[in-house]
């Protein structure tokens, strides 16, 4: 059995690189032992066996969850989920745990103060990483509409012979007059020009 | 104009008998026998009970578990021994649980590897005959404590193999059961469909036997919540019972059977093809080495409401063969488990109120593969009557409790 002070030897069982790169990260400097990171569609049966772990952080996504669950018939030291060794006011925890797409075993007994900030640090990170995610998402869509925009210039430009500058007032203004955005009418633009091309 | 004394009563009447809820999120695990949910919500046939039903996929039943724990989705699709194993703690999460009713019959199946054709296998005889003069092998299912880990034991035991000592037993993630088999890291699953069929259909392997061979008409998959939620909701509960007997009716008429399989893949419940899901839900097999049969016990969704309602002895059989495999503490009261988890009250309400019969007794009796009776008499003693099961502990030794 570990004792709080001691570091904890984890596992992370994740298919998204970037996502894992920081929680192992994380983990490291808050002392902890990362022993190994595993894609989803391993046999974790004998990876676990081998590797010894006190946690492992799995996706909650990742189907390989049942096969952690069903080592439980197979062995003493086997992983149990964490969601069953909460204590009462730790459920939200394991609530937020879900929602932010973590699940965790333990193996043994760990000190339950330590699983928990190592619970704690993988909340915050699948958080992070999802935060990333949704800007870079967003990024990449106002980089779409720039586009978008740049093309429809060039048709308007092209057909009503117009330089650069009243090409994109006389788009700015048909947007506003119709009440629609920037994008959606270079979108119509493009669209028609499709058409009649 | 205020209403009648009449009136308002008639209206208070009416307002208690509607669903506490408006939205009920239910969970399942992609599996053709998900079919009763997937009908219910795609065809929104939880408006005529006040009640919209929300569907989300769930990848594996111990994330379908937590989600139901901490109330991310109220009810689920759930194994029939995952209930009882989540009741009694088996796994270490104990939860106070219902069971609302049962969704399906039958439709499961063992596939083995091609490769022991080769070897001599081709039923359960054959099998016990090369298993003795090989090295050891390895038999896949969905979860511990789940009706697929408890069909594949009770087909190794029948044909005197002990699935505890004589071989290796894991679980795995259904979709991914075919292609393990063909990288030759295991050699038999035991899994629901499309899953088995798929093992069949891609050559890898081939059905030696269907869990209805097992048991004629055995219990599956049940809608599951927590106790909590069913006496919070009991309006919602039996609303969500009631469209779901009626989806259930509609996916076991074989005229609809290929709407059935359409909704499953076109609105993503399962990642298959139709042609991989239609042939056995209407009971048409073929076992992947020339045999093609119509099937007398396919996979059934409703039967008159035979098949849904949540039988005591059901519930029994699944807490005697948890016995039989040494997965109980001691001093478990068979009959006030099931009795508490089995809302045959809720369902009857349900029932009656579509005009569905109930049987005349919550027990129902079965011959099973080796000729065993189950009618839930005696759980206990049945159990320990097996020539296969878990080795009693030596005196002095006790099971967790």
């Amino acid at each position: 059995m570990s004792s709080a002070s001691e570091s904890l030897r984890i596992l992370l069982v994740d298919d998204h690189p970037e996502r894992i790169a920081l929680l192992e990260e994380a983990l490291s400097a808050a002392g902890h032992r990362v022993v190994t990171t595993l894609a989803s569609g391993v046999d974790l049966n004998e990876r676990v066996a081998e590797l010894a772990p006190d946690v492992i952080i799995i996706d909650v996504d990742a189907p390989e969850r049942d096969m952690l669950e069903g080592m439980q018939t197979l062995q003493r030291k086997a992983p149990r989920p964490v969601v069953l060794i909460t204590r009462s006011g730790d459920r939200e925890r394991i609530r937020d745990a879900l929602r932010a797409g973590v699940s965790a075993y333990v193996v043994g007994e760990p000190a339950w103060e330590r699983v928990r900030t190592v619970l704690n640090v993988a909340i915050a990170r699948f958080e992070e990483y999802r935060r990333l995610e949704r800007e870079l998402a967003d990024a990449r869509s106002a980089l779409a509409e720039r586009k978008f925009i740049e093309r429809a210039k060039g048709i308007i430009m092209q057909q009503r012979k117009l330089g650069e500058e009243a090409a994109y007032h006389a788009m700015r203004k048909m947007a506003m007059d119709r009440n629609i955005r920037m994008s959606e009418l270079a979108r119509a633009i493009i669209a028609a020009a499709d058409l009649l091309a | 104009m205020s209403a009648t004394p009449a009136e308002r009563l008639d209206r208070r009447v009416a307002d208690s008998d509607a669903p506490e809820l408006p939205v009920v999120r239910l969970g399942y695990v992609p599996l053709t026998d998900c079919a009763p949910l997937a009908v219910a919500a795609e065809l929104g046939l939880g408006a005529r009970h006040g009640i919209r039903i929300v569907t989300q996929p769930e990848p594996s039943w111990a994330t379908l578990r937590d989600r139901l724990l901490c109330g991310e989705i109220d009810a689920a699709h759930c194994l029939y021994g995952l209930v009882y194993d989540v009741q009694l703690g088996l796994l270490g999460v104990q939860r106070d649980m219902a069971i609302l009713m049962t969704l399906n019959r039958n439709g499961q199946a063992i596939t083995v590897d091609n490769h022991l054709l080769e070897q001599g296998v081709r039923d359960g005889e054959s099998l016990a005959r090369w298993l003795r003069r090989s090295p050891p092998s390895t038999w896949a299912h969905t979860f511990p404590t789940g009706t697929h880990a408890l069909w594949l034991y009770y087909w190794l035991a029948a044909h005197g193999i002990d699935p505890l000592d004589d071989v290796r037993t894991l679980t795995v993630p259904p979709p991914q059961m075919a292609a393990r088999m063909a990288q030759q890291t295991m050699q038999g699953y035991c899994a629901g469909e499309p899953w088995s069929a798929l093992g069949v259909y891609t050559g890898v392997g081939f059905t030696i036997a269907t869990s209805q061979s097992i048991w004629p008409d055995h219990p599956e998959k049940v809608l599951a919540c927590t106790r909590a939620f069913s006496e919070r909701h009991p309006q919602t509960a039996r609303a969500l019972v009631m469209t779901l007997l009626e989806a259930a009716r509609h996916a076991d008429e074989p005229a609809n059977h290929e709407e059935v399989a359409r909704i499953l893949v076109n609105c993503g419940y399962v990642q298959a093809n139709v042609d991989q899901i239609l042939p056995r839900l209407c009971g048409h097999y073929h076992d992947g080495r020339g045999s093609r049969w119509r099937d007398p016990h396919p996979i059934s969704f409703h039967a008159g409401g035979t098949t849904n309602y949540p039988y005591t002895s059901d519930g029994l059989w699944f807490l005697s063969q948890f016995h039989r495999w040494g997965m109980l503490p001691d001093r478990i009261d068979f009959e006030a488990t099931v009795q508490a988890v089995n809302q045959t009250a809720i369902y009857g309400e349900a029932a009656s109120a579509l005009g569905i019969p109930l049987p005349d007794s919550p027990m129902r009796s079965s011959v099973l593969m080796d000729g065993v009776r189950w009618n839930g008499d005696t759980p206990r003693e049945s159990a320990e009557a097996f020539p296969v099961r878990a080795r009693p502990l030596p005196a002095g030794h006790s099971a967790p409790d």
